[in-house]
């Protein structure tokens, strides 16, 4: 007798996407005790761990790709190159910037176009860092695509678009290194993802050079006390300090990697 | 703007330095500000703010629209800013399309506060009619007619009459709905709904030429400055948003220290404010 096929036959593991109908309301945070557990069980003083390499695009003069967590962006620097015919001259030099997102970067499909403004604040984040006497006459192209939005965008592509133009070998006063600080309720998490993001009361966003200790870009929203913000300023500070030289880290490993 | 000399320049900036601007006002003097209410009839709210020879009007109208997914239990408001050509010649067609979009999102972020609505001037679930299906769309638009510097304060100031001036109408709902279908709204025409625009905040701009900061530069003075800082803060001396408008980095002991004089300054500008748009709206009655 052949023996009975087992009734219990085990399901394959199949793709099962993200239920469409999961429409969580956002929690309301009334009082100051707040039990937000971050998704990826970070503390709320703690930055995702930051991942760059320079040289990610071979036709550029310089490129660089940064991986924070879920947020995936990819900069390429193309220059310094002669500016157009129909543009006045400047004796010093010109920085053009422009920040895309591909239409799979957002969990609903091409909401991308939300942000418009990230390419003049980044343009804003980078003008006050490059020696722009150096190269005049010419203009210096800074092209960023963010491949996968998870929360905390725009630090992440100027930090990546410093780390580009070091690796361009544009003229700097330091690099630019930014970080953006979420406020829910009372309390300050660093480095927020794309949920806590939806969920904030404010936010500040914060590019400066750590070594000059200047501020370059300063973005504010929501609804601060001074000393609040006082306190979300120096977070963002020491945390740039740290991101600064993580940075300059992987610059030093590149360089290093290139003279064996 | 023609072009300055190099000691037109000298001038500007030394005057800055010695608290003796070029139009004799101290460094935090605002610019005589005068404010008219009620200037579009066909709006549900209007402003023209004149600051010197800067001069912007806004508007206010109000349509009903269905609410978004993520936030049924609120309204939405969006701004946008269009620079017309009578105030530059280089604003025609896109030219001044750089300029307006800086200055719309500039707007949005100092007005509308965080994601989840808290800290913004307006308040979005006072604008919502059936939650989840009905709800007013606020489309705010700002117009720059002649521009002498400053555009953000003003054109934030221009926002806040609006406001003040802006009626909405009253919305009976048909009683009897099917809970999927599009409730039947009927817009009256008589009663209208006031804001409340104690709570929006004030917008100021401080540029920085030298070492000092000064408040409502003219368009020249802004030609000399190294960065400025736009903050925008309400009654309670909070700060509602805050933007760096490009230019050389800045120490953070400098940031607060704007922060400390914008509020300062804010104060004079929210009374006199607020005793324009009253005196304007009694104006508006009588006539």
């Amino acid at each position: 007798m052949a023996a009975k096929p087992s009734t219990t036959t085990t399901a394959k593991a199949t793709y099962s996407p993200i239920d469409p109908t999961r429409k969580t309301r956002p929690p309301i945070f009334s009082g100051s005790d707040v039990d937000w557990l971050r998704p990826d069980s970070r503390g709320f003083h703690q930055c995702r761990p930051a991942f760059f390499r320079t040289g990610a695009v071979n036709s550029a003069s310089g490129s660089a790709y940064a991986e924070f967590g879920n947020t995936k962006v990819i900069v390429s620097v193309f220059g310094p190159r002669e500016s157009k015919k129909a543009m006045m001259y400047s004796n010093i030099g010109r920085l053009n910037c422009n920040v895309s997102y591909t239409t799979f970067a957002t969990p609903v499909r091409g909401q991308g176009s939300d942000h418009k403004d990230f390419s003049s604040m980044l343009h804003k984040a980078l003008e006050g860092a490059i020696i722009l006497e150096t190269f005049p006459k010419t203009t210096v192209d800074v092209f960023a695509l963010v491949l996968e939005s998870g929360g905390s965008d725009l630090p992440v592509v100027i930090s990546c678009a410093s780390v580009a133009l070091a690796d361009a070998g544009i003229m700097m006063y330091d690099l630019v290194a930014s970080v953006s600080v979420s406020c829910l309720g009372k309390n300050l998490l660093i480095d927020p993802v794309l949920e806590e993001e939806s969920y904030q009361d404010g936010s500040l966003m914060i590019a400066c050079m750590p070594s000059r200790y200047e501020v370059t870009q300063l973005t504010v929203t929501g609804e601060w006390s001074t000393p609040h913000f006082n306190e979300a300023m120096q977070f963002c500070l020491d945390a740039s300090a740290k991101l600064g030289k993580i940075m300059r880290s992987c610059l030093k490993e590149a360089a290093s990697d290139e003279q064996e | 703007m023609v072009g300055l000399s190099e000691g037109e320049q000298e001038f500007i900036k030394g005057g800055i330095a010695q608290d003796l601007r070029s139009d004799g006002r101290k460094r935090y003097t605002y610019r005589p500000i005068y404010v008219e209410t009620g200037v579009i009839p066909q709006a549900n709210g209007s402003a023209r703010v004149r600051m010197g020879s800067t001069d912007v009007i806004a508007s206010v109208k109000a349509e009903l629209g269905r609410p978004s997914a993520m936030q049924p239990d609120k309204g939405k408001v969006a701004i946008f800013v269009d620079c017309s050509p009578t105030a530059e010649p280089t604003f025609e067609g896109r030219g001044g399309e750089e300029l307006s979009a800086e200055l719309s999102s500039a707007l949005q972020h100092c007005l509308l506060g965080g994601k989840s609505g808290a800290g913004a001037g307006i308040d979005l679930s006072s604008l919502v009619v059936v939650e989840g299906k009905v709800c007013w769309d606020l489309y705010i638009d700002g117009l720059v007619i002649s521009s002498d510097g400053n555009l953000l304060d003003a054109l934030g100031a221009a926002i806040k009459a609006a406001l003040s001036n802006t009626g909405i109408p009253s919305v009976h709902v048909a009683a009897e709905a099917a809970s999927d279908e599009q409730p039947e709204v009927d817009i009256s025409d008589e009663e209208f709904l006031q804001f409340d625009t104690s709570g929006v905040p004030v917008i100021t701009t401080l540029t920085k030429v030298g070492k000092h900061y000064i408040v409502d530069a003219t368009l020249e003075e802004e030609s000399q400055m190294s960065s400025a800082v736009s903050i925008s803060i309400n009654r309670q001396g909070h700060i509602c948003g805050m933007i760096k408008r490009g230019g050389v980095g800045l120490d953070p002991s400098v940031i607060l220290d704007m922060i400390s004089v914008a509020n300062f300054v804010s104060r004079q500008l929210m009374d006199k404010l607020d005793s324009e748009i009253a005196a304007a709206d009694a104006d508006e009655d009588e006539s």
